[in-house]
């Protein structure tokens, strides 16, 4: 780290993301295609990026190698300089056994000994699979304003939608008060994000404490949380009232690529001040034929389209045959829809083949997913 | 020492005077081409994907828009602790002050020079830009070294009628040895029994022990004669191999060339062979959204860039990143570069549109294929008269 700097940031993209079933099944979730020419993960080292967060290790387990040729030196986001960059924080052996992790706590603890060698003051803990724009330095200031040991950001949500969440009850102050996992009942508005801000001190002190005596402390949200609060450590909720979407399931992937479609989406996807940045590849414009026909849609290089699109996503190298017609569908790199094919309420995995004459239908509560490289309907000739 | 086999050197002191206004701050070499890329895309890339890691770029003025585009070289894999890009500015003699031009007799070429030694190349490629290809240049140095004359030099059969008075042909020995590169129009050249010219691509490959010589030479004489002249003197005095080049080929001299050849990568078999062959193009990458297409767009047999705003009509065009295009707007047979902005109701044909021009609502631009119109870069144009007077 930079002399000048007081926070590094962690992000956790080592989970498996099960929920999203098929996708997942060859690589992490933060290395999901999402919005034609991102992956998930792009959010989140963006908004590093710009909030002036130069060094950034990104703690990786489950299937990771899509997501590090994705990261590689960081030079896509400008992470890439002489005294920060992205790390990606891989389990290792050592002597005292397999750095593997069981939870989000615990995989801070495995990685410990990089934290000490960047010694940060404040210590960022953020997940990879969000997609939202945030400026952390206003969480920072906000941490120091309120001389808090740890500060969790919040997002306003409805009653029905808190029962997934992490609720934090807080005073008039926002001092967190009470942390209630998935409430049947909630108390407040105010869903934990998977943001926090840790004094660093504190939390190493905890964490070695706990491990070294066989506690539990494996989850921030089950233990670390609970356990601040037992300790009367100064905890506060820092709201957030911009667009935020968890993408960690089929649902909500395809629901969050729908919203991303529309010009006027809140995430402002457009905006210089504020750019998303991915790994670009270097790949020829599109092509759109005489027969190509689309509406409502998002395209991208090296797409190849002789059918119709309607409200979908392309991404990269995607091409559509003629007499095809793909609706509110979201289709990742490199995936080849033949002719006269019907996509309908689909996510396509990259590279899929989907063969003349097929039919891909889902609905809007059942989306339809073809998974990574799988060929559909392609007939043996 | 290390050893290299090949580096090349971009040579971008190309004729530009008849590509007006495209070329007023710009170089042919900067010329934005096919929806993403700039001419010297092609060459660099050509370079890059025969492994070559030293290359010496010549501009001809300040190489502002040709630094801009290649930085570091990262973009082309030249960024490397081996090697890399070598820029060197202001060598267009027809712009050097007088003064300027009497300390440079016998040094023109010592900045060349000094770079051909410290590449410790065997060989050293020279190429334009303006002749857009995608070349195998191992192969062309396979053929090289197949052979016996020092310098080998590139060329592509096109029909007779295809060729202008001044377009540049070899010409040819009967067993195929370039003895001269001359105009189409000189009476020293004609086309072959097949009605075909053998058109100079403006390549040459020699051994770079050969080259500093000629550049030694050129320094001694204090004749301040330009790089792509020396090559064709030499293309005289030792004849040259001549390799035939069978790919996509374009080659841009004046505005309808120019735009003709953007024409031509819209048909699916063009863009197909110079852009989808295991010879990739490189260009400057840039995180650009994705371009949305409205409901009210219909866009067909075009290319576009990313980053756009479609909400009107396209047909048979060429159309860069970040463009917006508003609705009830009708391009057709047009080139429409980066960052331009097209009103609402405007119709639009057989017409090229450079950087950074907004096009009022409601107008008509209108050119001819042998004639295109042209709008120079960042134009505001509210009203017709405007267009007409352009």
């Amino acid at each position: 780290m930079n002399e000048n700097d007081e926070m590094l940031a962690i992000i956790l993209a080592g989970g498996q993301g099960s929920r999203l079933g098929k996708l997942t099944k060859s690589t992490a979730k933060p290395a999901i295609p999402f919005g034609g020419r991102y992956r998930i993960i792009d959010f989140t080292l963006s908004n590093c990026a710009n909030s002036g967060i130069n060094t950034v290790g990104v703690i990786t387990q489950y299937q990771p190698l899509e997501l590090n040729a994705h990261i590689g030196n960081g030079s896509s986001w400008g992470l890439d300089d002489q005294t920060g960059g992205v790390t990606v924080l891989q389990p290792f052996s050592s002597t005292e056994g397999e750095k593997f992790f069981e939870g989000t706590a615990h995989a801070i603890y495995q990685n410990i000994e990089y934290i000490d060698q960047q010694n940060p003051k404040y210590l960022l803990v953020l997940s990879g699979d969000h997609i939202y724009k945030m400026d952390y330095r206003a969480m920072l200031e906000y941490h120091k304003a309120k001389k808090a040991s740890l500060t969790v950001g919040v997002i306003p949500v409805t009653p029905e939608e808190a029962k997934r969440f992490g609720m934090m009850n807080t005073d008039e102050t926002d001092r967190i008060i009470e942390f209630e996992e998935k409430p049947e009942h909630p108390k407040s508005n105010k869903a934990s994000m998977g943001i926090y801000i840790f004094n660093w001190e504190t939390l190493r002190n905890y964490l070695t404490t706990s491990f070294s005596t066989n506690k539990e402390l494996e989850d921030f949200g089950k233990n670390v949380i609970p356990m601040y609060l037992a300790n009367n450590e100064s905890a506060y909720a820092y709201s957030f009232e911009g667009y935020w979407r968890d993408v960690g399931t089929i649902q909500s992937l395809w629901q969050a690529n729908m919203e991303f479609l529309s010009p006027y989406n809140s995430l402002n996807i457009g905006d210089h001040n504020w750019r998303i940045n991915s790994k670009a590849q270097v790949l020829p414009p599109m092509y759109l034929t005489a027969t190509s026909n689309i509406n409502n849609s998002m395209v991208v290089d090296s797409c190849y389209v002789a059918g119709e699109v309607d409200h979908s996503i392309l991404s990269q190298r995607v091409s559509v045959g003629a007499g095809s017609r793909v609706v509110d569908s979201m289709i990742m790199p490199g995936a080849t829809i033949g002719k006269n094919v019907v996509v309908d309420h689909a996510l396509i995995g990259e590279e899929a083949v989907i063969g003349d004459d097929a039919v891909v239908k889902g609905t809007e509560d059942d989306i339809a997913v073809v998974g990574y490289g799988e060929v559909l309907g392609v007939k043996k000739s | 020492m290390r050893h290299n086999t090949v580096s090349a050197v971009i040579n971008l002191v190309e004729p530009w005077e008849n590509l007006e206004p495209l070329t007023l701050d710009r170089p042919v070499g900067t010329l934005p081409f096919g929806g993403r890329y700039r001419l010297i895309d092609f060459p660099l890339s050509s370079i890059t994907n025969a492994g070559i890691q030293n290359v010496m770029i010549v501009s001809p003025r300040s190489g502002r828009s040709v630094a801009d585009h290649l930085r570091s070289g990262n973009d082309w894999n030249l960024d490397t602790i081996r090697g890399g890009l070598f820029n060197f500015p202001y060598n267009d003699l027809s712009l050097i002050a007088p003064q300027k031009k009497e300390t440079l007799v016998h040094h023109y070429y010592d900045n060349t020079i000094l770079f051909l030694k410290r590449s410790n190349s065997e060989f050293t490629v020279i190429m334009g830009t303006r002749n857009v290809c995608n070349i195998d240049l191992k192969a062309l140095l396979r053929y090289h070294r197949e052979r016996d004359n020092p310098v080998t030099t590139v060329y592509k059969s096109i029909d007779a009628n295809e060729a202008c008075p001044n377009t540049s042909v070899l010409q040819l020995t009967d067993n195929g040895m370039a003895t001269a590169v001359l105009p189409a129009a000189s009476k020293n050249v004609s086309p072959n029994e097949n009605g075909k010219y053998a058109k100079s691509l403006n390549i040459y490959l020699l051994s770079t022990i050969d080259l500093i010589d000629i550049l030694k030479e050129a320094n001694e004489r204090g004749d301040l004669v330009s790089l792509e002249d020396l090559m064709l003197q030499a293309v005289i005095q030792h004849s040259a191999n001549a390799f035939e080049y069978t790919g996509f080929y374009a080659n841009i001299h004046d505005i309808e060339s120019y735009y003709n050849a953007n024409m031509s990568v819209l048909k699916e078999d063009n863009f197909r062979s110079l852009l989808y062959t295991q010879r990739r193009i490189y260009t400057k990458v840039k995180n650009e959204i994705p371009t949305f297409f409205a409901k009210s767009s219909h866009v067909k047999g075009s290319l576009c860039g990313t980053g756009g705003y479609i909400e009107g009509q396209i047909d048979h065009s060429v159309i860069f990143r970040n463009v917006f295009i508003n609705r009830n707007s009708e391009i057709k047979d047009s080139v429409i570069m980066q960052g331009t902005r097209i009103g609402a109701g405007t119709k639009i044909e057989n017409t090229i549109i450079d950087k950074n021009v907004v096009i009022g609502p409601n107008l008509q631009l209108k050119g001819t294929p042998e004639k295109p119109l042209v709008i120079g870069k960042g134009q505001r144009i509210f009203q017709q008269e405007e267009v007409a007077n352009d």
